[in-house]
């Protein structure tokens, strides 16, 4: 089963985004802040992570940055989750190599279509 | 009594009242823990109902379960129900407002806007902003001038989330108020109210205060309201306040108008405030007219770090011909100067500063080249 990481330290969000991903068939590992997922993201690495952009202590652009250094985690996929709209911080986000960036109020249905998008990418 | 006696009773007045204190906090907490379980235990089986149509299910069961929820169930599962009306779109989102207007949210949230607690207040706002209330933009107006500041915040946020223009004056009203809301704040929701507002916040760039001016000049190039770049030139080109100029220069340089380049260049001048030439700078960055080159380069020497770091980062964003000023002023560091008398002479302090910046954005371009190509 394709294995996703999921962060954010809204619990709301963090459970519709693990609800909508689990309901879609994938296996989801929920985090609350920056430096569990980029543990839980070096020790067990996922097929993809998504990230909220803002969390306290490691932000998710922090933790995109980590991970694209680290040899096993470089090519993970990577998706953001932001309410950050502006053209700049979405130029910040693709400079520390997320593969895709979704900005909150999002629609679950769009996500899940994204997430595929990104898989598939990767599988080709 | 004795002072030895008065001591000691002294001593057991205060470890009693710290007793009494300590029993108070921990009994207060176990009483607040009590609760918060009690509330997660019936929101429970709720919260799941909620995720499932939050994450777009269309269940007309499920929703009908949501609406039919005993009312102190539904109390303990509305924060999050709130939180999520705010943070979702689409189906999910039309779905979560027909559970809340089915289960009278919006008129039990208009009759909370007046309640003494200022929790209640903005948590009313909030619901009727979520629900895109256009009724609601009214009161929410008078909301604006609440005495609670987050509540005031609340508003304007939720104002922004109904999108009605109506709200633009008293908006920007807020900004010259006594009861203030952050000009951030009042600039996101004049954003999401996007170009229905660009007559009022054109009218605006007229207002006697600075604040306000700023925020419009701002916001018209978040909204990208092209049609009010005259105005806005001449904005950046005579506005008493400095600030009303900076936020010009830098909406002429997000609205990308060819007519702007002359007045942007006009505030490179050395006789402008610092920071304007530096908005200015990098303004013409966005702009991205190559014309701008030889101003750019004749920045990269200026004593005021962020006008020459900006003019070289505006160079690279012009693309090639950019790079190449960039490089040839970085060559120009090695250089011997050809009138040269003395044979040791170096170039001068002004190349050598120049030269300093051009690197420092070459290297920065060339890390983020380098950045996305490692990116597999």
């Amino acid at each position: 089963m394709t294995a996703i990481l999921v962060a954010d330290d809204d619990m709301d969000i963090r459970d519709l985004v693990a609800f909508k991903l689990e309901q879609a068939g994938y296996d989801v590992v929920a985090v609350d802040n920056g430096l569990a997922a980029l543990t839980s993201a070096t020790e067990n690495p996922p097929d993809l992570v998504v990230l909220d952009v803002m969390m306290p202590g490691m932000s998710g652009i922090d933790v995109c940055r980590q991970l694209r250094q680290e040899q096993g985690t470089k090519a993970l996929p990577i998706i953001l989750l932001t309410a950050r709209a502006q053209e700049g911080d979405v130029e910040v986000g693709f400079g520390a190599g997320a593969d895709d960036y979704i900005v909150k109020p999002f629609s679950p249905r769009e996500l899940v279509s994204r997430v595929e998008a990104v898989l598939a990418r990767m599988r080709t | 009594m004795t002072l030895a006696g008065t001591a000691l009773v002294a001593l057991f007045v205060v470890l009693f009242a710290a007793l009494v204190l300590g029993a108070l906090i921990v009994g207060g907490r176990t009483v607040r823990r009590a609760r918060e379980a009690g509330r997660a235990r019936l929101a429970g089986p709720a919260r799941r109902l909620l995720l499932a149509i939050a994450a777009g299910d269309d269940d007309p069961r499920q929703i009908e379960e949501l609406v039919r929820l005993p009312d102190e169930v539904w109390l303990a599962v509305e924060p999050s129900a709130v939180a999520l009306l705010g943070k979702v779109r689409g189906e999910a989102h039309t779905t979560l407002v027909d559970v809340f207007e089915r289960r009278g949210a919006a008129w039990r949230a208009r009759s909370q806007l007046k309640r003494r607690d200022p929790v209640a207040r903005a948590m009313a706002a909030e619901v009727l902003g979520n629900l895109r209330r256009r009724d609601a933009v009214l009161p929410l107006c008078d909301l604006l001038s609440d005495p609670d500041p987050d509540v005031r915040v609340v508003a304007a946020r939720s104002l922004g989330r109904i999108g009605d223009a109506g709200a633009t004056q008293p908006l920007l009203a807020t900004l010259r108020s006594r009861r203030p809301v952050p000009a951030h704040v009042v600039a996101t929701a004049l954003t999401r109210l996007g170009t229905p507002a660009q007559g009022a916040l054109t009218a605006a760039l007229d207002d006697p205060r600075s604040p306000v001016r700023a925020t419009a000049a701002e916001v018209l190039g978040l909204i990208g309201a092209a049609g009010a770049t005259v105005r806005v030139e001449s904005a950046l080109r005579a506005d008493p306040a400095v600030e009303v100029r900076v936020s010009a220069a830098r909406t002429l340089g997000r609205l990308g108008t060819r007519t702007a380049l002359a007045p942007l260049l006009d505030a490179l001048g050395e006789d402008r405030p610092a920071v304007l030439r530096a908005e200015a700078a990098r303004a013409l960055g966005e702009l991205g007219a190559v014309t701008a080159a030889p101003a750019l380069t004749a920045l990269l020497a200026d004593a005021d770090y962020a006008v020459a770091h900006n003019a070289a980062r505006s160079l690279l964003r012009l693309g090639s011909a950019g790079r190449a000023a960039l490089v040839a002023a970085e060559h120009r560091a090695h250089v011997r100067p050809r009138h040269s008398a003395e044979p040791d002479e170096g170039p001068g302090p002004e190349v050598l500063l120049g030269a300093a910046h051009a690197r420092e954005a070459l290297a920065a371009a060339e890390l983020d080249d380098r950045r996305r190509q490692a990116v597999p």
